[in-house]
């Protein structure tokens, strides 16, 4: 009798639990899981804005192959992806040792090292513009008339091949609190003993960040490494409102699917193809790098 | 001596270095401030503080004492005309005088308001009932619920945006203003959804269950617990995750440029401020005012629930 109550009354927890939760599951599986599906099923149509769309089998994947604009955008992810995460993560690092130690003010400099990160992209990408803008910029300014680095102004953020060397720079400039302020927080965990302990046996500073800290900050360094692989690799608005200049594989997603001669199916298919390439970098990672 | 040398040494490089990490974090935004208050003849002027303070472009922006604007000389000939009704006339002046339609800063900001209060609004609701059912209620997969919400955090937007588009497209919601309107809020409220139920979660489980015990022995339902013992107790993680949420859809641009390209009217202030200032470069003050504007509102937010969200932040790490 009573473990068939237990029965009844688990059961209307359970009935319960599904009732709350129903609405949340049924949205995100309705517009974040089911579009997953229904974009692999388009990148084999040719899609259409208006009437029917018409199976054509793996042509789109054919198009987009033999198109060495896509190939390029390939390029210029990696090289985005492997400096932007690799920067994010050194100046993260170094600022978070920086902020780690005592100094006046070190509550309002926290602060002010934050706003990139707050700001919104629409916001601060015109200023960007602005500082390497050719005639008015300050960044001209004092590469060419004070330090003369460069004979002549130009519009660095204006031509493909030098802009991507901006867009990296912003996106570790708008990244960097995200890095420093996880590893801050494994840092103030560190027990200080340990510290002392190397002081004793007269240890330098640079074996105590080898010995102590690097092996007690590896496991967050690599799950930053990981998320922000994905997240740069997925990057779409820190690149092409700073400079559509830049082809990144979702820039060329965009302009494929949304402008100039519509092209939805080949869209879809890169965007598949760029999913595909990062789960398989995510496996190989989490075995190779984390060892799980 | 020698000690006491390396030591001042070392402060003044360490002094240096904290200065070199604030200008670069910081310099963006005092270049911003201070455009946006120059007259174009000192935006070459490499100097940060104008010469002459140019307050026109937050007036402009925000329409304050734009009714007295100067009509060019052509269009007063033209006034002048004695052949027009006074209708006309007046319906000239308005066209030269009105700059709502020039920078309709105020309309995107209301727009981008709405948008963002409502979907943080309704995500908020949702992601409290679901975080409430997988960190408090017993049943079977709610902790495979848990952990799928997070798998989402692999997904950029550019991966749904083309089937959601066509979703929208063959139900004919992208067709019309409303429908337009509706799908980006869904949009809005699903992309937050997924990390404030994380959020939440992970509060609700700090609140003793023996409280909500209490509440049902004195008679209270379940769902009363909810509202009545849940949600003033986490009164400080609610608005913390609603702040996120309103940042969220605050800084949205892809889908809003999807889908509501055909709706001026509609449009969010980060699709007006680009398609307002993206292709013109001579009118850097009001270009800076604005983006001064969309700002603001953000960082007030992130300040009063900045102890909050960096703790969020770096507990979980905030999908971006």
């Amino acid at each position: 009798m009573v473990a068939a109550r237990g029965h009844t009354l688990a059961a209307e927890e359970a009935r319960f639990g599904w009732k709350l939760i129903l609405p949340a599951v049924s949205i995100i599986g309705l517009l974040i899981l089911y579009p997953i599906f229904y974009n692999i099923a388009l990148s084999f149509f040719d899609v259409k804005l208006v009437g029917a769309n018409t199976f054509i089998g793996l042509n789109n994947y054919r198009e987009i192959i033999r198109d060495s604009t896509f190939w390029r955008a390939v390029l210029t992810t990696f090289i985005y992806v492997l400096a932007t995460t690799v920067g994010t993560t050194l100046v993260g690092l170094g600022v978070a040792l920086l902020m780690n130690q005592k100094f006046p003010l070190r509550g309002l400099v926290r602060g002010l090292i934050l706003l990139p990160y707050v700001a919104p992209v629409i916001a601060v990408v015109f200023s960007w513009q602005f500082i390497f803008d050719p005639v008015n910029g300050p960044f001209m300014h004092l590469t060419h008339e004070v330090l003369h680095i460069f004979k002549q102004r130009f519009n660095l953020i204006g031509s493909p091949q030098n802009a991507v060397y901006v867009a990296i720079t912003f996106n570790i400039w708008k990244n960097f609190p995200f890095t420093y302020l996880m590893i801050l927080s494994k840092l103030q965990a560190i027990n200080a003993s340990y510290y002392e302990a190397a002081d004793i046996d007269g240890a330098t500073a640079w074996q105590k960040f080898h010995y102590i800290t690097l092996p007690e900050i590896y496991f967050i360094m690599g799950a930053i490494v990981i998320l922000r692989f994905i997240w740069n690799f997925n990057k779409f608005e820190e690149v092409y409102l700073l400079t559509e200049n830049v082809k990144v594989l979702s820039v060329y997603t965009y302009f494929k699917a949304f402008t100039g001669a519509i092209e939805q199916g080949q869209g879809a298919a890169i965007a598949l193809v760029q999913f595909v390439i990062l789960i398989g970098f995510i496996l190989y990672y989490v075995k190779r790098v984390l060892k799980w | 001596m020698v000690v006491r040398r390396k030591s001042i040494l070392k402060s003044t490089g360490f002094a240096l270095l904290v200065l070199l990490i604030v200008f670069f974090a910081v310099f963006p935004f005092v270049e911003m401030l201070s455009i946006s208050l120059k007259h174009p003849f000192d935006w070459g002027n490499p100097s940060l503080i104008p010469r002459l303070l140019n307050l026109e472009a937050y007036k402009e922006l925000l329409a304050i004492g734009q009714t007295e604007r100067e009509v060019p000389e052509s269009i007063k000939n033209l006034l002048d005309n004695p052949d027009l009704t006074s209708q006309q006339r007046k319906a000239i002046l308005k066209k030269f005088q009105d700059t709502g339609d020039v920078f309709p800063f105020l309309r995107y900001f209301g727009n981008s308001f709405l948008l963002s209060f409502s979907a943080a609004l309704l995500s908020l609701i949702l992601a409290t009932l679901g975080a409430y059912s997988f960190s408090r209620v017993r049943y079977r997969g709610r902790s495979a619920i848990q952990r799928g919400v997070l798998f989402v955090y692999m997904f950029g937007g550019i991966l749904i945006v083309i089937p959601l588009y066509q979703m929208a497209v063959k139900s004919g919601l992208a067709a019309t203003a409303l429908g337009a309107f509706l799908s980006i809020l869904i949009i809005y409220m699903v992309l937050t959804l997924p990390v404030s139920m994380y959020m939440l979660g992970n509060y609700f489980r700090t609140i003793p269950f023996s409280i909500e015990e209490a509440a049902m022995i004195d008679g209270c339902g379940r769902f009363a617990t909810i509202l009545r013992i849940i949600v003033p107790l986490s009164l400080p993680a609610l608005i913390t995750v609603f702040i996120y949420a309103f940042m969220i859809a605050w800084n949205e641009y892809l889908f809003a440029s999807v889908f509501l390209k055909a709706f001026k009217n509609l449009y969010t202030l980060p699709l007006g401020l680009k398609e307002l200032f993206g292709s013109k470069h001579l009118i850097w003050d009001r270009i800076m005012a604005g983006s001064m504007l969309t700002a603001v509102p953000v960082v007030i937010m992130f300040m009063l629930v900045q102890k909050n969200l960096t703790g969020g932040l770096t507990a979980g790490g905030v999908k971006e």
